[in-house]
């Protein structure tokens, strides 16, 4: 193991993990300069998270175990993903590998369980929001899958660290197979992360919100799990779409060396298309990431066609 | 003592057992003599699978009774055993000893018979007349269970007409094939040739329908629900992989590479069963009706496999196209565990509430922890969702498709994507709606009081669906025990190295070992440091309102958003009626219904002409006996004038 594989080990930990948080308080804070107001800094989602730690969890009446598991599964699947998710080409397998389609279905693991506690709390407002991002998954599926085989088709491998390394340098992206792919990956990521103008996080209106919907019966550490929760998730998105989508650079060093600074540069688009676009109609959503869908397949088309 | 005695003693007893069930007034004996039989055909045919061997006789084109295994019939004799074997022992617990309950357990095991004897035959005779009992028998069981009712009478002739209409198409090609000395592969059929497209053809609509692929598939939704749960499982996890099986033999190994347009066509099959399958059955209210859908679904993922098998074939990528196979016949052997699993489930709660309406079950994971833990584990399983079989067998899937994507033709490259795009789509339906399933049926509080204790499940009940469960967990920890064997079946003979989990060359690997243990472990930690509740239990919050399960979201409620999405394709109807007295509402009644589009545009028209025809035909029938006479007459006279003139020689 190379010295790059240990420092990109050690950056996916800290940063997946410890540092996810920022993501989100960046966002947050420059929409707050967007709108003209000072708003708190981007360590806020820390502060939050220290308060709901020191709080106590909640029992809700009729529940089963899956209340309870729900949120330590979804940690326990975004942990997956961020250790699945390389920063660079040279990351550590860390047992489990980089595969591509493994990602899909292990964040599809956690949706069933969210999905699966707003059943367990029947509460209205929580299945609401849980139908709400069931439907849109299955369109996001999709794109996602599609876009991540136009990637794939180069190397051959869906090992995401292979990819890295086969689409990597300037000359791939003379053809359109990877800008196509990156455009349907664009839309798949809004609707991952949960950002305007599909979702809107800052919401607390339960009849406009997706994700935070099954939120609403947690509280104390299960909640703490679920806002950092959506940081990594975050993480996993956009460093996805830095070190595969994105170009990138054939050296490990450039690659390391890029990855926070554009991330900081994807936090500052987010948050001014945030500010920009309003939030759309949950039922246009579909048809959004059906365009995304077929612009993946026209990524695939492409490669074939060039060959 | 060789694999082939063990399958003839293991029938021997299985028969006995049925037998004894027809003079013995009690289950539970002829059962477990039953069950025994059946696991010992599991265990040879898993034996054979694994050696590679063969036994008894080979395929023969002549029309003498032959019967042998080779490796593809001990794979589909485990696959049978796996889900016999536990469905016996369900069984015990399931029926009472009343005479309708005995004469349907001694149908059960001729059923498992004829499903060996299909497996086993070696020549067009034996084949076809196990073909034709594997389709009666479960007709005279739905029959007999439910004697009185003539909705129930109306699906088995539905079942019986269709696939008799389709499943001509099976004789057909097994006919034909007969004729041409290609059963067997013993006669290489020219590809392209007239002859070997019009038995792939006919093969594809023979076992098609069967198999319940779509657009042949109306009886399936109709007929399997209504069996009684270890039946349906049994209809469900095996009868339709037979269906598979011949496909599998018939198209792969017996008449040689095929034009790349008949691939193009399964691949086309397949994506419409698995997208359509699970769109209505996310609409779907009766749990088995529900799942009978996703049978269809799964139906149409293996033949996604099936038709990348023969795509990657034609473009001569043998490796990719062994593991096309491979994949499809894993995920065969998947559905087979978890589809009994949750059909026997929903007999389980069946006998426990009474009824199988999902949006009035609930809360049954508190009360029936076992069986409902493993209906989880089986929804989870149909999901896709790892790290249990049925998210290793849809990978293997995926995989194939995007190495179609890759080495195929220009045309195969994109039917490879489209399709990858529908099956990934297919996968986030099946979640979305399993999620729907244990949310209304498993979690939750109970919306019905107690039914009485004697309806709980018995042990033998609780230990098949268990045995089920833990099948899902290991085969989807070490999925390369099983898949490395068979993507060696292939009649190209690629051997592939064997490994616990699973990796292909060049591209990614699944190391599916690690993923449970990390995924055990985080879930582990992170539950250690949530620590333990101190609050006092509290209702949900409802905006301070009672709680009511009138006022609980129903399954229509949470797949409204889909629907509406969908409308324009699905075209829903429905209907709100207000009654009022003096401008005050009284009542508000709402009717939603969906319209299965193969009915309404494809079947209903077939059947209005066939009604029409046969109302023009009925005018000649007067039932007396001189027009009889005088139509005879007529005949005779027409046939002799047609002759004299030459028409006829």
């Amino acid at each position: 193991m190379s010295s790059y594989s240990v420092i990109s080990g050690i950056i996916q930990l800290v940063g997946g993990i410890l540092l996810c948080p920022l993501l989100p308080g960046l966002i947050q804070k420059v929409k707050a300069i967007l709108q003209g107001r000072q708003g708190p800094d981007i360590f806020q989602p820390y502060r939050e998270l220290r308060r709901l730690w020191g709080k106590s969890t909640v029992k809700v009446e009729g529940t089963t175990f899956i209340y309870q598991l729900a949120p330590s599964i979804a940690c326990a699947v975004m942990v997956m993903a961020v250790l699945i998710v390389p920063i660079s080409n040279v990351s550590p397998s860390w047992g489990i590998g980089h595969d591509a389609f493994l990602l899909v279905g292990i964040i599809a693991l956690g949706r069933f369980f969210m999905i699966g506690a707003a059943w367990d709390t029947q509460n209205g407002f929580g299945l609401m929001g849980a139908s709400r991002d069931g439907t849109i998954s299955i369109f996001a599926e999709a794109a996602l899958v599609l876009s991540l085989t136009a990637c794939a088709l180069e190397s051959g491998s869906s090992d995401l660290r292979v990819i890295i390394q086969s689409s990597a340098g300037g000359g791939d992206w003379a053809s359109p197979v990877l800008p196509l792919a990156l455009m349907a990956f664009c839309l798949v990521a809004l609707a991952e992360v949960g950002r305007q103008p599909i979702d809107n996080p800052d919401t607390h209106l339960e009849l406009t919100m997706i994700h935070e919907g099954p939120l609403l019966e947690y509280a104390g550490r299960d909640l703490a799990y679920l806002q950092w929760n959506a940081s990594a998730r975050h993480w996993v998105v956009l460093t996805l779409m830095v070190e595969v989508f994105l170009p990138h650079a054939k050296s490990t060093l450039l690659q390391l060396v890029a990855l926070p600074v554009e991330l900081i540069i994807l936090c500052i688009v987010i948050a001014t298309i945030e500010t920009v676009i309003v939030k759309m109609r949950v039922l246009v959503v579909p048809r959004l990431l059906g365009i995304g869908t077929l612009t993946a397949l026209m990524a695939i088309v492409a490669w074939k066609m060039a060959l | 003592m060789s694999f082939g005695a063990l399958v003839g003693i293991s029938i021997a007893v299985l028969g006995l057992g049925g037998i004894s069930g027809f003079y013995l007034p009690f289950l539970r004996l002829p059962l477990s003599i039953q069950a025994l039989g059946s696991f010992g055909i599991g265990v040879a045919g898993l034996a054979i699978f694994a050696t590679g061997s063969s036994t008894g006789a080979s395929f023969t084109n002549a029309f003498h009774p032959r019967f042998g295994v080779d490796p593809l019939s001990g794979l589909f004799l485990a696959m049978l055993s796996i889900v016999a074997t536990p469905v016996l022992i369900f069984s015990k617990g399931y029926y009472d000893s009343s005479i309708r309950s005995r004469a349907i357990v001694v149908m059960n095991c001729a059923f498992i018979l004829a499903l060996i004897m299909v497996i086993c035959a070696r020549d067009p005779v034996s084949l076809l007349g196990g073909w034709e009992l594997m389709t009666v028998i479960p007709a005279a069981m739905i029959l007999v269970a439910h004697d009185r009712e003539a909705k129930a009478r109306r699906s088995v002739w539905v079942y019986l007409g269709v696939t008799h209409i389709g499943g001509a198409g099976t004789w057909i090609a097994i006919l034909l094939m007969a004729h041409a000395g290609a059963i067997g592969g013993h006669v290489v059929m020219q590809s392209g040739s007239a002859l070997q497209i019009a038995v792939a053809l006919a093969a594809l609509v023979g076992l098609g329908t069967k198999a319940g692929l779509m657009p042949f598939h109306i009886w399936l939704p109709r007929a399997h629900p209504i069996a009684p749960a270890p039946v349906s499982a049994l209809m469900s996890g095996v009868m339709i992989k037979i269906s598979i099986y011949l496909l599998i033999r018939i198209l792969i190994d017996w008449i040689g590479p095929l034009p790349t347009w008949i691939g193009i066509l399964v691949l086309a099959l397949g994506a419409l069963s698995s997208v359509a399958g699970v769109t209505y059955a996310i609409f779907e209210h009766e749990l088995k009706r529900l799942l009978a859908m996703h049978s269809i679904e799964n139906i149409g993922i293996i033949t996604l496999g099936i038709g990348a098998c023969l795509l990657l074939r034609s473009n001569s990528e043998m490796l990719w196209a062994s593991f096309a196979l491979g994949a499809a016949l894993f995920h065969s052997m998947n559905h087979a565990i978890f589809k009994s699993l949750l059909f026997m489930g929903a007999g389980t709660f069946e006998r426990y509430i009474g009824a199988l309406n999902i949006d009035h079950l609930g809360g049954l994971l508190r009360r029936l922890p076992i069986a409902g833990g493993c209906f989880l584990v089986g929804s989870m399983a149909i999901a896709g969702l790892p790290p249990l079989n049925g998210f290793a067998s849809e990978w293997l899937t995926i995989q194939s498709l995007v190495h179609l994507s890759r080495f195929g033709s220009f045309i195969d490259s994109i039917s490879g994507a489209i399709a990858l795009a529908l099956l990934a789509t297919t996968a986030a339906l099946a979640v979305f709606c399993f999620v729907k399933v244990i949310g209304l049926v498993l979690l939750g509080s109970a919306r019905t009081h107690d039914p009485p204790a004697s309806r709980l499940p018995s042990r033998s009940m609780d230990i098949s669906v268990g045995f089920l469960a833990l099948c899902c967990v290991i085969l989807g920890a070490i999925p390369g025990v099983v898949f490395t064997r068979m993507a060696s079946i292939a009649p190209w003979n690629l051997e592939v190295r064997s490994r616990l989990e699973l990796h292909l060359p060049t591209t990614g690997s699944l190391p599916t070992l690690w993923i449970v243990g990390v995924l055990a472990c985080l879930t582990a930690i992170f539950l250690l440091l949530r620590g333990h509740s101190s609050a006092e239990l509290a209702p949900t919050w409802i905006c301070g309102q009672d709680q009511s399960p009138r006022l609980r979201w129903t399954s229509a409620g949470f797949s409204k958003p889909l629907k509406m999405t969908l409308e324009t394709i699905l075209r829903p109807t429905r209907e709100i009626a207000f009654s009022e007295r003096g401008s005050i509402t009284q009542k508000v009644a709402y009717s939603g219904h969906l319209p299965h589009h193969f009915e309404t545009h494809i079947y209903a028209p077939i059947h209005r002409l066939m009604l029409a025809v046969a109302n023009t035909m009925r005018r000649m029938q007067s039932g007396s006996l001189s027009t009889y006479v005088f139509y005879l007459i007529g005949l005779v006279l027409a046939a002799l004038l047609a002759v004299h003139v030459g028409l006829v020689r």
